[in-house]
């Protein structure tokens, strides 16, 4: 085998010496011949005559050696490639649609890949990322697969004082440290990191050293690791980086080291600035730090396995470490029976080489559905370059005619065809891979939110590459393989005649062609209906009625950490500067609160109530907000009976709340709410007061608009029970809310310098939470146009090479009196039959393949009729006017002209 | 005369290329000549047919090639059998005497 590949190559490029030699001993031969055929008497002239004869064509044998000699199989490639290019170019606009058309199907199924590549298949950057384990917390009673992924730090610091299977434990926990001294807020991505976190990842520093054990033990002072992008953009990549400072909300601390390059921390779609020692927190928690807290959930822990263990011994062994664990962290102040479920719980494993994501639960379903989509847009440019290959072969008819009489093979043929293709989808590939690395980022920049901004590393690896490259070869096949077939079927009477304009020939022609426009047109239609029930999705949710009015409303949040006031000075200051800030002019209204809606927090409890037949467990759950008398009005939240807070609800007065319709209905079902006492529940020996319902408000939105009503409860911020140094500021706005910005720094600054502020407008909160939403419906709105575009040039395309084809035949009918309408109805006749045939199909695979559509739609049914409906409008509106056109054509043909080619 | 003469079935030229050269190293016409008298001019092979088998056989390794003086002071091509040539020549008489003796067979009895 390898002997022959060898013996093949050096024949290449021995190719002049092999010629000659070959030349000479076919000589020799015919030399040898003449010489004998003399010696037996013949004359001279009928001796080479003979010899000849019996020894045949002399380049005809020469191109057999070559065959023989394997040379033909590399070199006919090169020359198929240069023909290829040469064929390719004399038609330099298809062949450029063809190749546009290709490269934004390969492009988009290229970025779509490799999101999924980096959200979900890539390792880890670390060493050996195999290996690594997370541990997880199964509660007794979820189902199976369902864990939680956060550990308090005494379970934790229990865990890794306990174990011995893995080689080495580590655990970690991201956070937002403010790096400004008071004003804006100026955010970096935090880690908390366990003193062996590097060392386990493998790791190394880029300038420096980095946490080490020693580092994280309890008191230890604050310090600090940056990572290599941060670096960069904030220290220039200065080595006096090291030994410098830093402020993390308002805490000094030394900078030791920065990490190598290319490491971003476990989570991927996240990156960290700042690392700093789990023992850390104690400098901003203080003496009650949660290093402490059993109650407080924040780290989370991964593990290298020990070489040699197999995953069920890990189980097992976690098994044996689980209840010494759970009973080390026993949150002391739980309930009995919540007790008894905390001891129950166990630790499981999961591989995490590929690191953690949220965004892998959040966009691993419509990731998949638009890779499905690009799929679908791919196959329609397939189809269109499979029409324009039949449509160019039969044009080619007379030359593959030829070139088959001169002896070329069927299969050296369809191997020229075929290369064509491969030449096609080559330069889509490259031209595609272009598009993917612009649409990619275009695509992560489309998920980032206002306050989280998605970090992915998209450089393109050998995964990615290969699977461009083998929807390269494939799809040159896919469109190639049909039209090399058919075209090199030629009957070669026919073709030397030099007549194909036979009619019933011409019709069978466009049979194949007829069937891919129809399947073009079904599959376009699966897009638009697809696209169709993502955009009236999307509609409904922005659209919908939620409860607030999320226009011109500028939410501030404030934290009072760093102002140096008393705890119970704390709501003072906050109402001080709520009155500074209604005051601004452009200011409409003022509110504040804990919670703002749709903000991916809640704040929840059961109630308990007096009516017979109330909620329990579960079904008690309600949702809490604290507001102030203003915060109702300026969200617009309309009151429905009853009334609004005042200034007379103070800490001192009695409880009271004002309850969403969703709450009253469920605790007190006879509709007689208002007046009535609830309390929350709290543990056993705290006190839980009745709290009396003094005014009924519209149900609005609280965790996400997709929700059912929450059953909410509002209470004066006056009320609270527990010290909240953060809260919010809404302000309702007579203009752009942004426009306030400056105005509200300097009024905050005016009480005190040393409150960090966030801005945000509810409008881009609630856009934010619809990112999923919006993703899905853009983009497959933008392929299902893509789609339709294609799948009407190949119509366009298809019925303009039948025109041409009919021309003739038209001629001669408008020569024989046929008036031009019925010329046009022959074509459009054609139209109808496609259009039927493919929306027919189209319909019915809607029909089967957008069920599983259903989860990500909201309100609208995958088998919406109105979606259908429009869709298959929209579908013929386009199909007539790029059928109409060359039909319009075949009308004006001048049957002189016509004629003329018979 | 045409009439007489047997086409060559398929694959049979390498067998009788190969135990022509089993002899002697020969260059392309004397191959020729020798198959041509040996069978008594039954067997129809067009001469230059000879030469892309006898590149094929060069291409697996069964014989290889090198220039020398022919009997009248000419350079020719000279082509010898390898040792892999050798025993393919053994496996491809095997095979043929099967084949043969088989359809022998089968014409007398049945």
């Amino acid at each position: 085998m390898v002997n022959d590949l060898l013996f093949r190559l050096r024949s290449l490029f021995r190719r002049n010496a092999d010629e000659s030699e070959a030349d000479a001993e076919l000589r020799f031969h015919f030399d040898q011949q003449v010489e004998k055929n003399l010696k037996s008497g013949l004359a001279r002239e009928e001796a080479i005559r003979r010899a000849r004869l019996d020894f045949g064509g002399h380049e005809q044998l020469k191109e057999e050696i070559r065959d023989a000699r394997g040379v033909n199989l590399i070199e006919t490639l090169f020359q198929d490639m240069r023909y290829g290019l040469r064929i390719l170019g004399r038609t330099p606009m298809i062949s450029g649609i063809a190749v546009l058309s290709l490269a934004l199907g390969i492009g988009a199924n290229t970025a779509i890949f490799s999101l999924i590549d980096t959200v979900m298949l890539r390792m880890l950057p670390v060493e050996k990322p195999e290996e690594l384990m997370q541990v997880r917390i199964r509660e007794p009673q979820s189902p199976s697969g369902e864990s939680d992924a956060t550990f308090t730090n005494p379970l934790w610091e229990e865990l890794r004082n306990r174990q011995d299977f893995f080689s080495g434990i580590f655990s970690w926990s991201s956070t937002q440290f403010d790096l400004a001294q008071g004003g804006a807020v100026h955010d970096a991505n935090g880690l908390f990191t366990s003193g062996n976190y590097f060392s386990t990842l493998g790791v190394r520093p880029a300038v420096g050293r980095l946490i080490t054990e020693a580092d994280d033990k309890r008191g230890c002072p604050g310090v600090a690791v940056l990572s290599y992008g941060f670096w960069q953009d904030h220290f220039g990549g200065s080595q006096n980086a090291v030994g410098s400072t830093l402020s993390l909300d308002n805490h000094i601390f030394n900078v030791i080291g920065v990490s190598s390059p290319g490491f971003f921390g476990l989570e991927v779609g996240n990156k960290f600035d700042v690392a700093i020692p789990v023992c850390a927190a104690q400098i901003f928690d203080g003496p009650k730090s949660r290093l402490d807290r059993r109650s407080w959930w924040w780290l989370t822990v991964a593990g290298r396995s020990k070489p040699g263990l197999s995953p069920d011994q890990l189980k097992a062994r976690l098994g044996v470490v689980s209840p010494q664990v759970f009973a080390a962290a026993l949150p002391l102040d739980w309930e009995p029976k919540s007790q008894q479920d905390f001891l129950k719980r166990s630790f499981q494993a999961i591989p995490a080489a590929t690191g953690t994501s949220y965004l892998r639960q959040q966009f691993t379903q419509p990731l998949h559905v638009l890779m499905g989509v690009v799929g679908l847009v791919l196959l329609i440019a397939c189809a269109n370059i499979a029409s324009l290959m039949l449509a160019r072969a039969s044009a080619r008819h007379k030359e593959i005619a030829v070139r088959k009489a001169l002896g070329a093979s069927r299969a050296r043929l369809i191997r020229q065809l075929l290369t064509e293709c491969v030449l096609l989808s080559t330069a889509g590939a490259l031209l595609g891979v272009l598009f993917a690395r612009w649409g990619t980022s275009l695509l992560v920049r489309f998920i980032s939110t206002g306050n989280n901004s998605v970090f992915l590393d998209l450089s393109f690896d050998w995964r990615i590459l290969s699977f461009t490259a083998a929807v390269a070869i494939f799809t040159g096949f896919l469109f190639g393989v049909l039209p090399a077939f058919r075209s090199t079927r030629v009957s070669l009477t026919s073709a030397m005649k030099g007549s194909q304009s036979v009619d019933a020939e011409s019709r069978s022609k466009f049979r194949p062609g007829k069937w891919i426009v129809a399947l073009q047109v079904a599959l376009s239609l699966v897009l638009l209906v697809a696209s169709g029930l993502f955009l009236r999705s999307l509609v409904k949710l922005v659209t919908m009625d939620v409860g607030f009015d999320r226009n011109n409303v500028l939410i501030v949040r404030a934290n009072l950490h760093n102002a140096k006031v008393a705890p119970d000075q704390q709501p003072a200051m906050f109402d001080e500067v709520e009155s500074r800030l209604r005051a601004l002019p452009g200011v409409v209204s003022a509110g504040r609160s804990v919670m703002t809606p749709v903000s991916n927090y809640v704040w929840n409890s059961d109630l308990e109530v007096d009516t017979p037949n109330a909620p329990t467990g579960e079904a008690a759950l309600a949702f809490f907000n604290f507001v102030s008398p203003g915060y109702l009005g300026t969200v617009r939240t309309p009151l429905l009976a009853g009334r609004n807070f005042n200034d007379g609800d103070t800490k001192a007065a009695p409880r009271v709340a004002v309850v969403n319709e969703t709450l009253a209905r469920k605790f007190f079902p006879n509709g007689d709410a208002l007046g009535k006492y609830f309390r929350v529940h709290a543990d056993p020996g705290k006190p839980a007061p009745p709290i009396q319902i003094v005014g009924l408000a519209k149900d609005a939105k609280y965790e996400s608009l997709r929700e059912e009503a929450h059953p909410t409860a509002y209470f004066p911020v006056a009320q609270i029970t527990e010290l909240t140094e953060e809260q919010v500021f809404e302000l309702r706005t007579a203009t752009r809310p942004s426009v306030l910005v400056p105005a509200v720094q300097e009024a905050v600054a005016g009480v005190s310098k040393a409150i960090p502020l966030d801005f945000a407008t509810l409008a881009q909160q609630v856009d934010d939470s619809l990112v999923q939403e919006r993703l899905l419906a853009t983009l497959s709105t933008f392929f299902g146009g893509l789609a339709l575009l294609l799948a009407m040039i190949g119509l366009y395309g298809a019925l303009s090479y039948l025109v041409s084809q009919r021309q003739a035949e038209f001629g001669i009918r408008m020569a024989l009196g046929a008036p031009q309408r019925s010329i046009l109805k022959l074509v459009m006749r054609d139209v109808a039959i496609v259009l039927v045939g493919g929306t027919a199909i189209g319909v019915c695979l809607s029909f089967a393949m957008l069920s599983v559509l259903q989860k990500m739609l909201f309100d609208v049914s995958p088998h919406d009729t109105f979606t259908f409906i429009t869709a298959v409008g929209v579908l013929c509106a386009v199909a007539t006017v790029a059928g109409y056109l060359p039909a319009r054509r075949a009308m004006r043909v001048d049957p002189m002209v016509a004629l003329r080619y018979e | 005369m045409a009439q007489k003469r047997i086409e060559l079935p398929q694959g049979t030229l390498d067998l009788l290329i190969l135990r022509t050269l089993a002899l002697e190293p020969q260059h392309g016409w004397a191959v020729s000549e020798r198959i041509h008298q040996i069978s008594s001019d039954v067997l129809l092979i067009q001469q230059g047919s000879l030469y892309p088998a006898l590149h094929r056989l060069e291409r697996r390794g069964w014989i290889k090639a090198k220039w020398g003086t022919s009997e009248n002071n000419r350079r020719a091509k000279f082509y010898e059998l390898t040792k892999t040539g050798h025993k393919q020549l053994e496996l491809e008489k095997d095979s043929w005497k099967k084949l043969a003796a088989a359809v022998a067979q089968i014409l007398e009895t049945a």
